[in-house]
């Protein structure tokens, strides 16, 4: 007889599938699934290569694979963020905690409820990886990462209640846990005292170029430290690869038995979670968060804001504060002081030039990636805000003119957080006097990105904003995106769709650029750089101009029961 | 002035608000009662800008809601029955921020008179989650007046009130009235109505079963004369239309 767990999970999961189903008499939903699905039908079917990459062999697939999956183990353990993980929705505090229920019951219906993230994730990795070097049946692919997505969230719940413990017992639970704790941090000091000995090597392969870099990789990994290391997610990933069922029936077997293991630790456990739990459904109700964790707002002075101005102004200045008040913001901008600090007593004290480049290009490379990961971590926009919806709109505001205050906050946020990087790196070529690229293609290119950036930065949360907009029951709702393993499909998704429209909508200003620049080129030099950059930005202010007044109208005209409770998502 | 004609609201196969026309004029108090599910709170949404009506026409302060949204809503305030505040702007703050968004340059004068007005003078420098449910109320409310609205809209504003926040903020509606303010007031504490509306429109299932005052609602039905609002509330909807929704 099904328990009223099961019940409540099973009736939760089919009225959620219902209800989406029944989302799709909306237009809008309908052509967006629409797309998506001819987008994965692309990727899957059209983009799938006849045979793997012949330089990468199935050994070193499985070596990338299996380092993967160990660093979201160590992840786990290092960083894990016990409330993510245990946090229940406030319905589910209310009704279930008071209950008389046991914690085993408890754990035993979060794994449950897990399943349909976990499983939707399956169909999706199952289809993206249905080709090439991977070459085994769907089916046999679907178990394996059923088994190793349902491992890895296993993993992370059962960290999560090892650290609840320790915060809720303190002393005696280290001493509970000694074993554990010990062996992890013998494990922890024996791989970096292990991985010490392999820079040397692995760093003059890298010189030689990638497939020598693979090959020292490899080698390394098989030395008796690395390879212990690596065991767990080398025999999680191995049946992924298999060619046959029969040595897929001989790799699956110490999946099962480490799922097994991590099921009966998880459940044995006898942490008193509920308090943390409860925590987080509460932060997360207040907050309108998914994540569940704590909101971390503290009263931290802001400027005053203007009496008179622009009416909107206090839109942006609103979620300024909201990202002044948090750790977030003030653990970064300490962080970009400090390197910054760094590379400037470096420069003067005659420190290694190689250390300033090396810097100077992560700065660099990581300015790059926030143009595309940016728009997804920074949410101090229309998204934070779309849970209060009815009191935006009963704002005396145009809908243009909130959608663009509020997309505004975000663009700030990120851009000088690329600016920052920006300067760093600038600083640190400069102190590492590097020759290429040359001191005056840097210096106009940081002059292009003080112009250009606000703009493409803005146009980026346009999007991001747009999509919540226009999709506000499929696009997290809140300042965080879905997190952990099991979400890592979709969040591909919805990265690779913001990466298509964001690139479509760049063509027109890059054409603009380069054909100013190729005019100007031979007369002004790189300096060439800066007048194209200002092109561009017309053509893009005249794209989010367009797209702005759209996203108006339908701000204007969405219905506020159309965004479904933030723990309903 | 507030004025509705022929607000119609559908959703999917649901007509929550059906044919629906009124005017509330400069001091008066109107009570919108129903039993859960009348229509109350999406009469409300409409008025306020906040969804848009299927047809009809609503006007505030002499502003067209749909030709001139700006204007309207300048000239309105809407609480709603859960206070939504932004768990990162102080007391004070959130009343700089409404205040700029509606264009009220002496923000800073008024600000002392409210706060002492809505007991919340030594609670202006606290985030949100440091407050009790009702000092969000009032806050919200507070929110609400900082501008001196000409139509004030009220969702359950009691909810949550201690005793002496609950005759304050009668006092306060009152007040507003007075200065010419038209008010809508929805709420299930029917003696609040009677107390303080001058007139009550009582609706169910989307429609208006009634509009008057309490005598003229009464005259309307003379098997009802001499009763409290209440029992004319039950005689009018029903005892299963108060359960219904």
């Amino acid at each position: 007889m099904i328990g009223p767990l099961g019940y409540l999970a099973a009736r939760s999961t089919r009225n959620r599938l219902v209800r989406q189903l029944r989302r799709l008499r909306t237009p809008r939903y309908a052509v967006a699934l629409l797309l998506g699905l001819a987008y994965l039908w692309y990727v899957g079917v059209r983009q799938r290569p006849a045979s793997g990459p012949a330089e990468v062999s199935p050994e070193t697939v499985q070596l990338l694979a299996a380092a993967g999956v160990t660093a979201v183990l160590l992840w786990t353990w290092i960083f894990g963020a016990e409330r993510r993980a245990l946090a229940f929705s406030r319905a589910e505090v209310t009704w279930l905690f008071p209950a008389p229920l046991t914690r085993r019951q408890l754990i035993q219906y979060k794994l449950l409820r897990g399943q349909f993230v976990i499983l939707f994730n399956v169909f999706l990795w199952t289809f993206l990886l249905s080709g090439g070097w991977a070459g085994t049946g769907p089916w046999r692919r679907a178990g394996a990462i059923w088994i190793l997505l349902t491992t890895l969230a296993l993993h992370r719940l059962g960290v999560a209640l090892l650290r609840s413990s320790l915060l809720e017992h303190g002393s005696a639970a280290i001493r509970t846990r000694a074993v554990t704790l010990a062996l992890v941090a013998i494990a922890v000091t024996v791989v970096i005292v292990d991985a010490a000995d392999a820079v040397p090597a692995l760093r003059g392969a890298w010189d030689l170029g990638l497939e020598e870099f693979l090959a020292a990789a490899h080698d390394v990994a098989i030395r008796p430290v690395p390879s212990a290391l690596l065991l767990p997610g080398r025999l999680l990933v191995r049946p992924m690869l298999a060619e046959s069922w029969a040595e897929w029936g001989r790799a699956i077997l110490p999946p099962v038995a480490i799922l097994a293991a991590h099921y009966v630790w998880v459940v044995r456990s006898d942490a008193a979670f509920e308090e943390s739990a409860a925590a987080a459904a509460l932060a997360r109700h207040r907050t309108g968060r998914r994540s569940g964790r704590a909101p971390g707002f503290t009263a931290r002075p802001i400027p005053r804001l203007a009496p008179t101005g622009w009416p909107a102004g206090a839109l942006l200045w609103k979620n300024l504060a909201a990202v002044v008040r948090t750790g977030r913001a003030r653990g970064a901008v300490l962080g970009l002081a400090a390197v910054a600090f760094a590379v400037v007593a470096l420069s003067l004290g005659g420190g290694s030039t190689t250390v300033l480049e090396i810097v100077g290009w992560l700065a660099a490379m990581w300015a790059g990636f926030l143009l595309i990961l940016g728009p997804q971590w920074v949410r101090n926009d229309l998204r934070t805000d779309l849970s209060r919806l009815a009191l935006l709109r009963s704002y005396p505001l145009r809908g243009r003119t909130v959608v663009g205050a509020e997309t505004a906050g975000s663009t700030a946020v990120l851009t000088a957080l690329q600016l920052g990087l920006i300067g760093i790196a600038y600083l640190a070529f400069w102190g590492g006097e590097v020759r290429e690229p040359s001191p005056e293609l840097r210096t106009a290119a940081l002059a292009a990105a003080v112009v250009f950036l606000p703009a493409i930065n803005f146009l980026a949360m346009l999007i991001q904003n747009g999509a919540a907009l226009l999709l506000p029951a499929w696009v997290r709702v809140g300042p965080d995106r879905p997190i952990g393993v099991e979400a890592l499909g979709q969040n591909m998704l919805v990265m690779s769709g913001f990466v298509v429209i964001l690139a479509a909508l760049l063509l027109a200003p890059a054409a603009v650029a380069g054909g100013v620049f190729v005019g100007l080129e031979p007369v002004s030099g790189w300096w060439a750089v800066a007048p194209a950059a200002v092109g561009a930005l017309v053509i893009t202010a005249l794209e989010a101009r367009v797209i702005l007044s759209w996203l108006g109208r339908v701000f204007e005209t969405t219905d506020p029961s159309s965004v479904p409770p933030v723990e309903s998502l | 002035m507030i004025e509705a004609e022929g607000l119609h609201k559908v959703y999917g196969d649901l007509a929550a608000v059906q044919d629906l026309s009124f005017r509330v004029l400069p001091g008066e108090v109107v009570g919108l009662v129903g039993p859960n599910g009348a229509g109350k709170t999406t009469t409300l949404h409409c008025l306020a800008g906040i969804t848009v009506p299927t047809r009809g026409r609503i006007r505030v302060a002499g502003h067209d809601l749909a030709a001139d949204p700006v204007s309207a809503k300048s000239a309105l305030a809407f609480v709603p029955d859960e206070p939504h505040l932004f768990e990162y702007l102080t007391v004070e703050e959130h009343l700089r921020f409404v205040a700029r968004l509606y264009r009220v340059p002496d923000v800073a004068q008024r600000i002392p008179g409210v706060l002492r007005e809505l007991e919340l003078e030594d609670r202006r420098g606290a985030l949100p989650e440091e407050l009790s449910r009702g000092m969000k109320q009032k806050l919200a409310i507070a929110c609400a007046l900082i501008h001196d609205p000409k139509a004030l809209l009220l969702d359950e504003p009691l909810t949550g009130l201690d005793p002496v926040g609950i005759r304050r903020m009668k006092a306060t509606i009152l007040d507003h009235a007075r200065a010419g303010a038209a008010v809508i007031l929805s709420s299930h504490l029917l003696h609040l109505v009677e107390e303080i509306c001058t007139r009550v429109l009582i609706m169910r299932r989307g429609r208006v079963l009634a509009f008057g005052t309490i005598a003229e609602i009464v005259a309307a039905r003379p098997d009802l004369a001499g009763r409290r609002l209440e029992d004319v509330f039950l005689g009018l909807v029903g005892q299963d239309g108060a359960e219904e929704g």
